[in-house]
């Protein structure tokens, strides 16, 4: 039974890696401490594996095909793509260590499970996997199963769908038959609109509320009043990246540590990192479960 | 959802980037001779005339999904360094206005609108 023992988010926005130095100081000092806390956080809870779940940016899957969930299931990562070079300020390729076995186990299990899963190999990776490799894993130290998302193509998964994903992760990562120690990393967010009319666009009210309800802790609530419609208003096509937070908070219990956050129009994105302290008991659902079933609005 | 439900998922525009990207031989095409690679991958000349005006507006009016409208920008203009004084974020401020005056008003950006928005 491999286990989650951390679970943490952060914006991939790609001024975090190609125009860093562009921002105001007091931002740049907020996400380097945000990114040493999330590091100080991986050792102590002695990680083996990162799962980043992320956007796919149309970048593994054309528009005619955008499968919702897609697992990475080489045994070595490299990025990013060469398109990405430049614009991430890259010289030299990342490279991570994959975990093959466990990755195919997450495409085949979750077909069992009744959720389906694309699989990938060479898979290609752009800003969602390249800033948090950088940031987290700057040398190779954790295995890495990437697993992109669908958040921009019409229909995407809402923040319900989202959130019961989290929780069918979960039962699968408990099914393994290994002893992994299992980091979620939720990548993007929070408000943009890359490439929208509202490019420059940061919804700030919008951001400081919803990490006001994650401090809170409570995912019922969460579930009710950051819906998918509430996120495309605060940006669309991006803001809506946070149904990979979604998914790393149904398998936590209770409040997150906000360690920072800004309103960086430099980077062009709503810019905050959180870290779930508390991970949910292995009990087959997540905190906001029942609740769940109980209203037909959500 | 709201301005990506504009895309046009069958546009071949659409298709064309999403390859050109993943290719250098592609992208060496896009420079020297673009409109050939329009013809290959078969743009009608709507599609090839939005191209040409490098205008973020009139490519999603076509249905080009926005997030492959700064790709496209990035083809004509250059990937390094995508601040706001970008060529590829100035289009962006020519052909949205009065959406980047409002998000940028009171911040330290606010120049750019002024200067050349």
């Amino acid at each position: 039974m491999a286990k989650i023992v951390a679970a943490m988010a952060m914006t991939h926005s790609p001024g975090l890696a190609g125009w860093f130095e562009s921002a105001p100081a007091e931002e740049q000092q907020m996400a380097l401490d945000a990114f040493s806390d999330m590091r100080a956080h991986l050792r102590e809870r002695e990680v083996d594996v990162i799962i980043l779940i992320g956007n796919d940016h149309l970048l593994n899957w054309p528009l005619n095909n955008t499968p919702n969930y897609t697992v990475g299931i080489d045994d070595e990562h490299v990025g990013p793509a060469d398109w990405y070079d430049s614009w991430l300020q890259q010289e030299e390729k990342f490279s991570v260590p994959g975990h093959s076995a466990l990755a195919r186990f997450i495409v085949n299990e979750s077909a069992r499970l009744g959720v389906a899963m694309s699989s990938k190999r060479d898979m290609q990776f752009d800003d969602s996997v390249t800033v948090p490799t950088l940031h987290l894993n700057p040398d190779g130290e954790y295995r890495t199963i990437p697993i992109n998302l669908n958040c921009t193509v019409p229909p995407v998964p809402d923040q319900v769908e989202s959130y019961q994903f989290g929780i069918t992760l979960r039962k699968i990562l408990e099914n393994y038959p290994g002893d992994e120690r299992i980091a979620l990393v939720g990548t993007g967010g929070l408000s943009h609109e890359p490439g929208g009319p509202r490019y420059f666009f940061i919804d700030e009210e919008f951001d400081r509320q919803y990490l006001a309800l994650l401090e809170n802790g409570d995912h019922a609530q969460i579930l009710r009043e950051i819906t998918m419609e509430r996120m495309e208003e605060a940006g669309s096509g991006g803001t809506g990246e946070l149904i990979a937070w979604f998914i790393v908070m149904a398998t936590t219990k209770g409040v997150a540590n906000v360690l920072g956050y800004a309103p960086s129009y430099s980077w062009r994105s709503g810019t905050g990192f959180v870290i779930w302290p508390e991970i949910a008991a292995s009990t087959g659902s997540g905190q906001a479960q029942s609740s769940m079933e109980k209203s037909d609005s959500m | 959802m709201g301005n990506v439900n504009r895309v046009d998922k069958t546009l071949k525009l659409n298709e064309m980037i999403y390859y050109v990207r993943k290719d250098a031989k592609l992208r060496d095409r896009w420079q020297s001779d673009l409109k050939s690679l329009c013809d290959e991958f078969g743009l009608t000349r709507t599609e090839y005339d939005a191209l040409e005006s490098r205008n973020p507006a009139i490519l999603m009016d076509i249905g080009v999904h926005q997030y492959l409208v700064p790709h496209i920008m990035r083809l004509f203009y250059g990937t390094s360094g995508m601040t706001n004084s970008h060529p590829a974020m100035q289009a962006y401020l020519k052909a949205f206005p009065e959406e980047s005056e409002r998000a940028l008003k009171g911040t330290s950006w606010q120049h750019i609108v002024n200067d050349d928005g």
